[in-house]
């Protein structure tokens, strides 16, 4: 704890942290003093110079900056005193001698600081006569952003951001003086995942978002705060709609995830919401072809075709995938929908792309992410965080660099910590288990690892590294990360609200509130409020679908989601869809896989609905409903009950709210987690209590059991590559594809591959290349990756036209033929 | 990979080690950047961050801070007339617009031609021998307009590979700020400063 | 005049060849840096601090007591500032081309005295003669064995490195030669926290002193401290370069003890003004200080303390005369545009403070001057130095911004009808 000091602002004596810089101190204490370049998750530089204030020291009064200035006892500080005023003032007619004024025409016109604070405290008028600085503007500096070097005010906010922040120095001060510009090299845009930070943090309307542009008046807005669904850290934030249209997302500055910042991906994500794309009114589909109808026809026929199959074959024969992108009281319904109306076990959040749902709900101790400030060191052997998690690369960057703890990053290619790792170990996909067993028994290159890793506290963020990954590997090196001193794990999958779908029991080994499906004692408890519950053995969403297949099941209900492009084995998905006798679809879009459907039922999406959602470390939010949904959509929930009716099971939700009382009480570690509760008092979301509730649900081999291990790596066979298939930030998700200034900047297909396999193979940068799995061979233009060991290839899973390689763990790789023209 | 010859890359192995650290390098390999192309082309620049591990980006932040470092095209005679205070109230003005005429080259411009390259600097550290005007950074005190014309009709007729500072001083130059006492043999060839160990001074150095 | 020689004794005697290393050990050299090896920090900051030498790149500090402020961490770093870039100054530039090895002498004692192995020396970029001889200097060190590994066999390893600056002023500020050092723009820090003796170069504690505070440490160490302070006046000891530039017949660099007058400078020194014209003012330290006018100042002793107490500073040492036909707003300008040019950029009221001064400075001299300009120059620049006081008070982050309000309130002050002339004539009446 630091010490706390007395000082006296304006006459009035506070009590803050001793070292606390002045201008935070005073606005904890409400008093605000105006400033441009301070912000508070970076560090000071002092340049604005708006944030002067009088401070009195043994050696007389002096006119410093606050922001620069830590508190110590005893000081004096006027904020408002002449020669505070006269300097600030002072200050803001410096700034707007060059600023262009053009406020009428300016996006942040209404909530400009700059405006804000000469209305406050500026001079009247301006006595500069001289001709202003003049720029070409605005210039598009990346896809996202575009920059009025005119209206600039040089606080560096942006430049810092990038490089302090984010980690990619590409926009900077060019020149010197009264010339100074913000810019980026010539053909180098600052194409940065984190770019729409600096629109967000820029003081006045020189830095743009090309998705906002023009869009909307600040005082015609209305907003709601919420948390992001675009990953599974729930980022928390401000949600503006101007009539009925979503319009901008900003970053809120939650101390226990995002602490403001936003991925580009998750601020400009939001387009899909108003998307002309939307499914309006049910589908029923009619000799192949959908055709639009009305609710009570479309409900009818799903309960009708449902009905029956359960009545021939039994609830079994139904398997549901979905819910991992809606809200807990979605998911909720779902899992009880399934198996309570449905009678059926066959129910699944995620898609085949994450690890054991026993794993990622059990695992503990959990790491919060919080922990990663006081970590000594910190392990990462998961995806690449760039690429899946914004935030959570933004936080362990920050870790590394402000808070001094060690990085080991241990993944089969480049990422994008590699910059701040102490260590980076690569490997080939398949291997990792041999790798573990070097890294705990810390025998020579891996003594210094090993070493490092053993200083507590330690946190390790443990995943899949890639779609080919084993999932069994992450359980071991979890195992092995538990034995570190201090340890604690955090559970790393990506897909939105995937911890709270399977906190509700979505997954065919865990009922509601992280109990495994064979706790007989919690399995009685359970059907005591909700009925009967099946007991046959449960299918995953591979199980489903290729049960589908065979015929063993017969109908599927999809909860927005798409197996065809989201399963790795994009064949396994389209055969088990294709041969299901019926099968309907909650979603907002048509899909590839719900164009397979018979029935298209339309939901709706993030901002139109209440709810709340769990993070990775357990964490529970509220999203907020700011628009109404389009056409005739509806709520998951209430879809699911008005089918449950029509099946005569009703499970008779009376709305969101009440389902969130129903899993506080059936859900042992959701007791007491109520709306109001994360509405009033915990507003950084209320982390879900990991106690005896949850049972060790890992089952992995030990680290130091080298045989077992060895025993379950792979080699791929000879001539072939390992694969590693790893998601991007941008890929051809169908919420991507419905955000339109997002979609372009998919890489795009490609498989990199080492320049001396390159070599050998006569490939060039650019050519094509042939990609042979068992399923499938396609042709992809290749990229030299020096990052990679040689013997493997990577390839960006769903980028826009790449059809699939399918289930493929290993690849034959040749040069392509030249395709004429 | 670089595009630089190996004996120049050799030279920006050496200046790096000559710091704890290379991002420190990276104002002598600015020179030395110029030096390879007549001034700080944008390949220059990404050259300098590869070798630094700054990004281009930062390089051309770095370089565009300092006067020195070109990103445009110049002459090969960068010929700089100071008319700060102490050279202005000695005639630096006169000088400058003797050599803007006799070059036909306006201040902070280059003929098509790229002989000449004329700016008005702040104080060169001649003042006791003001005026000051360099060439290519090398010295001559004590101008007067008709000698700084006679200068660039020199460099104009003559066309020197190399330009040195006490052969100038002695052919055009007048009063010095302090006895120079010893001529110096190094030359400069380019518009950088010549200084052997970053490889900008003439001959098999680089 | 006569004059105590000490620093530039060497190349007044042996003009043709004082900064060659021959010369330099026939003259006395690296005796004095070889006693320094067996002696140990303490002793060596305190002899300095008995020396009393102040600081010669400016502000006059303590340079024994600076030393004594270095943080324990290490590596610490030393860093000779010869970036000598303002109006007025030339001083260095005569030091590090005529008598190079002075200053890698006293390198080497300030290195001993701070537990350094690794020097730098900032020359600015425009100065490639100095650098080179300085470089020429350093080789012939290493090669006899005075730098490098093991000096003057001993195991102390000392490494020094030339490093030229980019054509920037602000450069010469410490922590911006800090900065420009380590790779990046040369913008100052902020102090505190960036205090170099604390957290300079990569962080780590640092010690920044100019060519001059170098080059006099041999010589404190040969005469002693008492003889040294002997040559100077009590409370400014030893000797102080004078750079004397403008309408001066003798224009050039003296050494001079502290003590004498303005009036024996300029008119004994220097030789008088040039074509005997009248003495108009004078800068007295350097473009950043307040101007001296004949009617008041000519008879003032040339100390730290008096100059001060008048006003003004005698900074680098850098003073520059002007003569009765000098256009002091067309001055003016030219210093103001000088700072205005030299800003980094980073503070609001130095970026755009100076060079609003230079434009309103500019647009009078050409004759468009408006009747509230002459207030308007004074406020604006009582924006960037609060008070107008003197020492200045500021509102930015480093001294240059308010360096440039000196040249402003020196004509309010002292040619306020000048410049009333300048804007009611539409331009300048001396014309
Ligand atoms: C704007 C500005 C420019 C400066 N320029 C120089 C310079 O060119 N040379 C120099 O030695 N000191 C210069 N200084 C002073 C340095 O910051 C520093 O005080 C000095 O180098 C310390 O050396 P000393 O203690 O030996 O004087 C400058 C200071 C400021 C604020
Ligand atoms: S006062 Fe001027 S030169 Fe000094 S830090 Fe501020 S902007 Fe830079
Ligand atoms: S907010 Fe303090 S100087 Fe900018």
């Amino acid at each position: 704890m630091t010490d706390l000091v007395k000082i006296t602002v304006d006459g009035r004596e506070i009590e803050v942290p001793a070292g606390e810089l002045v201008i935070k101190a005073a606005q904890d204490h409400g008093t605000y003093i105006p400033r441009f370049c301070w912000h508070p998750r970076m560090k000071e530089v002092g340049m604005c110079r708006m944030c002067l204030v009088e401070i009195e020291t043994p050696r007389g009064t002096i006119l410093t900056t606050s922001c620069t200035t830590p508190a110590s006892a005893g000081m004096v500080v006027h904020t408002a005193s002449e020669t505070t005023k006269k300097a600030q003032a002072g200050i803001l007619e410096f700034l707007l001698i060059n600023h262009p004024l053009d406020c009428p025409v300016c996006d942040k016109g209404g909530e400009c600081p700059l405006q804000d604070q000469t209305m406050a405290y500026g001079p009247g008028e301006s006595r500069f006569v001289e001709e202003k600085r003049h720029f070409e503007k605005p210039i598009p500096i990346s896809d996202l952003v575009f920059l009025d070097r005119e209206r600039c005010i040089l606080c560096a906010r942006c430049t810092r951001f990038a490089d302090e922040i984010a980690g990619d120095p590409l926009i900077e001060f060019k020149d010197r003086g009264n010339h100074t510009q913000v810019q980026t090299f010539p053909d180098l845009p600052f194409s940065s995942y984190f770019s729409g930070n600096t629109v967000q943090i820029c003081p006045v309307g020189a830095l743009t978002a090309s998705a906002y542009r023009f869009k909307a008046r600040p005082w015609d807005l209305r907003r709601v705060e919420s948390s992001c669904s675009h990953c599974t850290v729930g980022c928390s934030i401000a949600v503006e709609a101007s009539r009925n249209d979503v319009l901008r997302f900003n970053g809120v500055d939650n101390d226990a995830t995002n602490q403001g910042w936003l991925s580009d991906k998750c601020r400009f994500g939001f387009e899909f919401i108003g998307s002309e794309n939307r499914l309006r009114t049910p589908l029923i589909k009619v000799d192949g072809e959908f055709q639009e109808t009305t609710w009570a026809d479309a409900l009818d026929l799903v309960a009708e075709r449902l009905g029956s199959i359960i009545e021939e074959h039994g609830g079994e024969a139904v398997g549901g995938i979905g819910g991992a992108r809606s809200t807990n009281e979605d998911a909720y319904a779902f899992g009880k929908f399934m198996r309570t109306v449905v009678g059926s076990n066959h129910l699944d959040a995620q898609l085949d792309d994450g690890l054991d749902a026993r794993f990622l709900a059990g695992v503990s101790p959990r790491a919060k992410i919080g922990d990663l400030d006081h970590a000594a060191a910190i392990l990462l052997w998961a995806p690449d965080l760039k690429e899946e998690s914004g935030s959570l690369y933004l936080r362990v960057r920050h870790a590394v660099q402000e808070g001094g703890a060690k990085l080991v990053v241990i993944h089969p290619r480049r990422t994008g910590l590699d910059d701040r790792a102490t260590h980076k170990l690569t490997y080939r996909p398949g291997q990792g288990f041999g790798l573990l067993a070097d890294l705990a028994g810390g025998e020579g290159d891996y003594a210094a690892v090993l070493e490092t890793l053993s200083h507590g506290p330690v946190v390790a963020i443990v995943g899949r590294t890639g779609l080919t990954e084993a999932p069994e590997l992450a359980e071991a090196v979890a195992g092995f990360a538990l034995g570190l001193p201090d340890a604690t794990v955090l559970p790393f999958a990506r897909r939105s609200n995937v911890f709270g779908a399977l906190d509700m029991g979505v997954a065919p080994s865990l009922l509601p509130g992280r109990v495994a499906a064979d706790d007989a004692e919690a399995m009685a408890q359970l059907e005591a409020v909700w009925g009967p519950i099946p007991t046959h053995e449960a299918r995953d969403t591979l199980g489903i679908l290729e049960g589908l297949a065979v015929g063993d099941l017969k109908a599927l209900i999809l909860l927005g989601a798409d197996p065809v492009r989201d399963v790795p084995d994009a064949t396994v998905a389209r055969r088990g869809i294709e041969a299901a006798e019926f099968v309907v679809a909650i979603d907002l879009f048509l899909t590839d896989t719900n164009q397979l459907a018979d029935v298209v039922l339309p939901a709706e999406a993030f901002g139109e609905k209440e709810g709340t959602v769990t993070n990775l470390e357990g964490r529970v939010q509220k999203v907020n409903r700011i628009v109404t949904g389009p056409g005739q959509s509806q709520a998951d929930w209430a879809i699911l009950d008005d089918i449950s009716r029509r099946l005569s099971k009703p499970l008779a939700f009376a709305s969101a709210e009440a389902i969130c009382k129903e899993i506080a009480d059936v859900a042992p570690a959701y007791a007491g987690m109520t709306w109001e509760l994360l509405e009033w008092d915990e507003k950084e979301g209320a982390v879900v209590p990991y106690g005896e509730a949850v049972q060790p649900l890992i089952h992995h081999p030990a680290a130091a059991d080298r045989k077992a291990l060895e025993a379950m790596s792979r080699q791929p066979s000879s001539g072939a590559f390992a694969l590693h298939l790893a998601r991007t930030l941008y890929d051809d998700g169908v919420l991507m594809r419905n955000s339109l200034s997002l979609h372009a900047l998919a890489p795009g297909a490609a498989v990199h591959l080492h320049p001396e396999d390159a070599g050998r193979l006569g490939v060039t940068e650019g050519a094509l290349v042939e990609v042979k799995s068992v399923d499938a061979s396609i042709r992809l233009p290749a990229v030299l990756d020096s990052s990679l060991l040689t013997g493997v290839v990577y390839v960006p899973f769903n980028q826009p036209w790449t059809p699939s390689l399918g289930a493929a763990l290993s690849v034959v790789v040749a040069a392509g033929k030249e395709v004429s023209a | 990979m670089s595009l630089w010859p190996a004996d120049v890359q050799e030279r920006a192995k050496e200046l790096i080690g000559r710091y704890p650290d290379p991002k420190s390098a990276v104002m002598p390999l600015l020179y030395l950047a110029m030096r390879q192309d007549g001034y700080l082309t944008e390949a220059g620049m990404g050259e300098v961050a590869g070798w630094t591990g700054h990004t281009p980006a930062q390089v051309q932040s770095v370089a565009t801070f300092y006067g020195m470092f070109k990103t445009e095209p110049l002459g090969q005679y960068l010929v700089s007339v100071c008319t700060s205070i102490s050279c202005m109230l000695l005639g630096g003005d006169d000088v400058l617009e003797a050599v803007e005429e006799a070059t036909g080259v306006p201040h902070g411009e280059t003929d098509a031609e790229r002989l000449f390259s004329v700016e008005h600097v702040e104080c060169l550290g001649a003042c006791g021998g003001a005026p000051a005007v360099q060439v290519n950074y090398e010295l001559i005190e004590g101008s007067t307009p008709d000698q700084a014309r006679a200068l660039c009709r020199w460099l104009q007729d003559e066309r020197p590979e190399v330009v040195n500072t006490d052969d100038m001083q002695e052919r055009f130059g007048g009063r010095r700020s302090f006895d120079w006492a010893i001529a110096e043999s190094e030359n400069a060839v380019g518009p950088y400063p010549a200084f052997g160990p970053y490889g900008t001074t003439p001959g098999g150095e680089v | 005049m006569s004059h105590a020689q000490v620093l530039f004794a060497r190349m007044a005697e042996h003009p043709t060849d004082s900064h060659t290393l021959v010369m330099y050990e026939a003259t006395g050299g690296y005796v004095q840096a070889r006693r320094a090896m067996d002696m140990t920090r303490d002793e060596i900051v305190e002899l300095v601090k008995t020396s009393g030498l102040l600081g010669r790149g400016g502000a006059a500090f303590s340079a024994g007591l600076k030393w004594s402020f270095l943080a324990p961490a290490r590596p610490a770093y030393l860093v000779v500032n010869g970036d000598e870039s303002e109006p007025g100054t030339f001083k260095d530039r005569q030091l590090l081309e005529r008598d190079p090895h002075q200053m890698i002498e006293g390198i080497i004692i300030a290195s001993v005295a701070n537990e350094v192995r690794e020097a730098f020396i900032y020359i600015r970029g425009e100065y490639p003669k100095p650098a080179r001889r300085v470089q020429q200097a350093i080789d012939e060190a290493y090669a006899a064995g005075y730098l490098g590994k093991g000096i003057f066999g001993t195991d102390y390893d000392l490494d020094v490195t030339v490093h030229l600056g980019g054509g920037a002023y602000i450069c010469g500020e410490e922590t911006a030669l800090i900065n420009s050092l380590e790779g990046k723009r040369g913008e100052p820090r902020l102090k505190p926290p960036y205090f170099p003796a604390a957290k300079g170069l990569y962080m780590m504690p640092t010690i920044v002193n100019n060519v001059e505070t170098v080059s006099n440490l041999p010589h404190i160490f040969e005469m002693g401290t008492d003889d040294y302070r002997a040559l100077g006046h009590a409370t400014d000891t030893g000797t102080f370069l004078f750079s004397v530039s403008g309408h001066v017949k003798e224009p050039g660099n003296y050494e001079l003890p502290h003590g004498i007058t303005w009036r024996e400078l300029i008119f004994d020194v220097a030789g008088g003004m040039r074509e005997d014209r009248g003495l108009k003012a004078w800068i007295p330290g350097g473009a950043s200080a307040p101007w001296f006018v004949p009617e008041h100042h000519l008879d003032l002793e040339i100390t730290k303390e008096a100059t001060g107490a008048a006003g003004s500073m005698l900074g680098s040492g850098a003073v520059v005369v002007m003569d009765e036909t000098t256009c002091v707003v067309k001055a003016a300008e030219r210093v103001v545009r000088f700072f205005s040019h030299e800003s980094c950029g980073q503070c609001t009221p130095c970026r755009e403070g100076t060079t609003w001064l230079e434009m309103i400075l500019r647009r009078i001299e050409a004759g468009s001057g408006r009747p509230i300009d002459a207030e308007l120059l004074l406020d604006v620049s009582d924006n960037i130095s609060p008070g107008l006081t003197w020492p200045p008070k500021q509102t930015t982050i480093c001294p240059l911004g308010p360096s440039a309000v000196s040249p402003i309130t020196s004509v309010a002050k002292y040619f306020a009808d000048e410049l009333r002339q300048h804007i009611v004539q539409g331009g300048c009446p001396l014309d």
